[in-house]
């Protein structure tokens, strides 16, 4: 059954250990967040996103990636694109099970390209 | 409908501005080539024509019989009948032949109006006949300042291509700011929306964003819409999304407690009380207001002991 974007994030989110998980345009522009209360360091996070993503997303396509990884502090922040003109992040605890996330993240983000191609 | 509010005829884009456009302001629609201003400007002009309103059409570009035939080919042959009819008056002309601006174009529309309060529009804006640099922000603040006493204006302003001077981006899908005084409109309007197609096809390729939307309280997403033939623009927002902008209830009771605090604190409580209320009105967020309800009233009383 397809399921909109905002069920899919809000299915993301409620996995143990994702902090933060947004659905951005290629262009850097979140189309829909979801986080928790004012977090400091998942600010600073979103920022350095919405500025570098393109760049990321960039290289990604060069070296033929399908997910690419960062770690900031104790975060894990997990780059997947999920169709032609947006991309999922998901931002984890280093102690949360990456396994799972990575998993659900990639199932995550066809469930978003069914939605927007 | 909210009181001194003009619907857009956006299906979908009133609920996320606050009822609409406000009545005699000046309204920006911006964006690159194709993206559906001039789309914009005739569902505009043809949700007010359809309710027995009079609209003029400014139009430095496209001539009368352009009109109506895009008008025609996108399913609204009925623009032709009120032309007609007289409650449609487009005005063809080049910027170059205008002298001076400022004077011209409030003047010509002045003398072209159909009947009291009309929508009109401008498309697109052009100015290059301004005379100086300095004098433009001048021009423009007085031809905005007279069009909102005749009526509620729309704009189309088009953003500058890419790499195209005035640009401060080099990447495509940014907002093309203009710089310098090709920005002024952006400054010198009561609404901005800004209208975007990245190209590739998908559903939020075509977007609209309202990056300002004076005195009303507004949607600050990113929306996906799609243009219909016979319907326009259609926003594809969710019932969600139409949530965040709706003032909430359930946090009333903590206005209720602020409120009682402030006015215990007196006649210098009853101005910060009035703000309470306007804030309790306007509350659209999902989060409790405790936090920010604490750290005003703590502040203002800090103010006043400071102050005796």
């Amino acid at each position: 059954m397809k399921i909109n974007i905002e069920e899919t994030l809000d299915q993301l989110y409620e996995i143990e250990g994702v902090e933060a998980c947004m659905l951005y345009r290629i262009d850097g522009v979140p189309i829909t967040i979801r986080v928790p209360e004012y977090r400091e360091h998942l600010l600073e996070t979103m920022f350095w996103l919405e500025k570098h993503i393109r760049r990321v997303l960039g290289e990604m396509n060069r070296e033929g990636l399908r997910e690419t990884i960062f770690f900031f502090r104790n975060n894990r922040i997990l780059i997947a694109p999920s169709s032609k003109s947006t991309v999922l992040v998901t931002i984890a605890e280093a102690q949360a099970n990456q396994q799972l996330i990575s998993l659900e993240t990639m199932r995550a983000t066809k469930n978003v390209e069914a939605c927007v191609a | 409908m909210k009181k001194g509010r003009i619907f857009t005829g956006i299906y979908g884009l009133d609920d996320l501005m606050d009822g609409g456009f406000r009545e005699k302001t000046i309204n920006l629609i911006y964006g690159g080539p194709g993206v559906g201003k001039t789309t914009f400007a005739l569902q505009y002009s043809l949700f007010g024509l359809e309710r027995g309103e009079k609209v003029l059409y400014v139009s430095f570009e496209m001539s009368e019989e352009q009109i109506i035939r895009d008008s025609s080919d996108i399913g609204w042959g009925a623009i032709k009948k009120y032309i007609d009819n007289g409650d449609l008056k487009i005005i063809h002309i080049f910027g170059e032949d205008l002298s001076f601006p400022s004077l011209d174009i409030t003047e010509m529309i002045k003398k072209s109006i159909p009947g009291s309060n009309p929508r009109i529009v401008i498309d697109p804006f052009t100015y290059p006949t301004f005379y100086s640099d300095n004098e433009k922000r001048k021009s423009l603040s007085t031809i905005f300042q007279d069009l909102r006493t005749i009526g509620t204006t729309l704009v189309v302003l088009e953003e500058p291509a890419d790499g195209a001077q005035g640009s401060n981006s080099s990447n495509p899908g940014d907002i093309q700011r203009p710089t310098g005084t090709s920005s002024m409109p952006l400054y010198l309007s009561d609404t901005v929306l800004f209208l975007q197609n990245l190209g590739f096809g998908e559903m939020y390729d075509r977007t609209i964003r309202i990056m300002k939307h004076r005195g009303s309280k507004h949607g600050e997403g990113m929306y996906p819409f799609s243009i219909e033939t016979g319907l326009g623009l259609v926003l594809r927002t969710t019932r969600k999304q139409i949530e965040r902008v709706t003032p909430k209830t359930k946090y009333d009771d903590r206005f209720i407690d602020a409120l009682k605090k402030v006015r215990s604190m007196g006649k210098q409580g009853e101005n910060l009380a009035a703000r309470i209320e306007a804030v309790r009105k306007n509350w659209v967020r999902d989060e409790d207001p405790q936090q920010i309800l604490d750290l005003v009233i703590e502040e203002e009383i800090r103010g006043y002991e400071n102050k005796h």
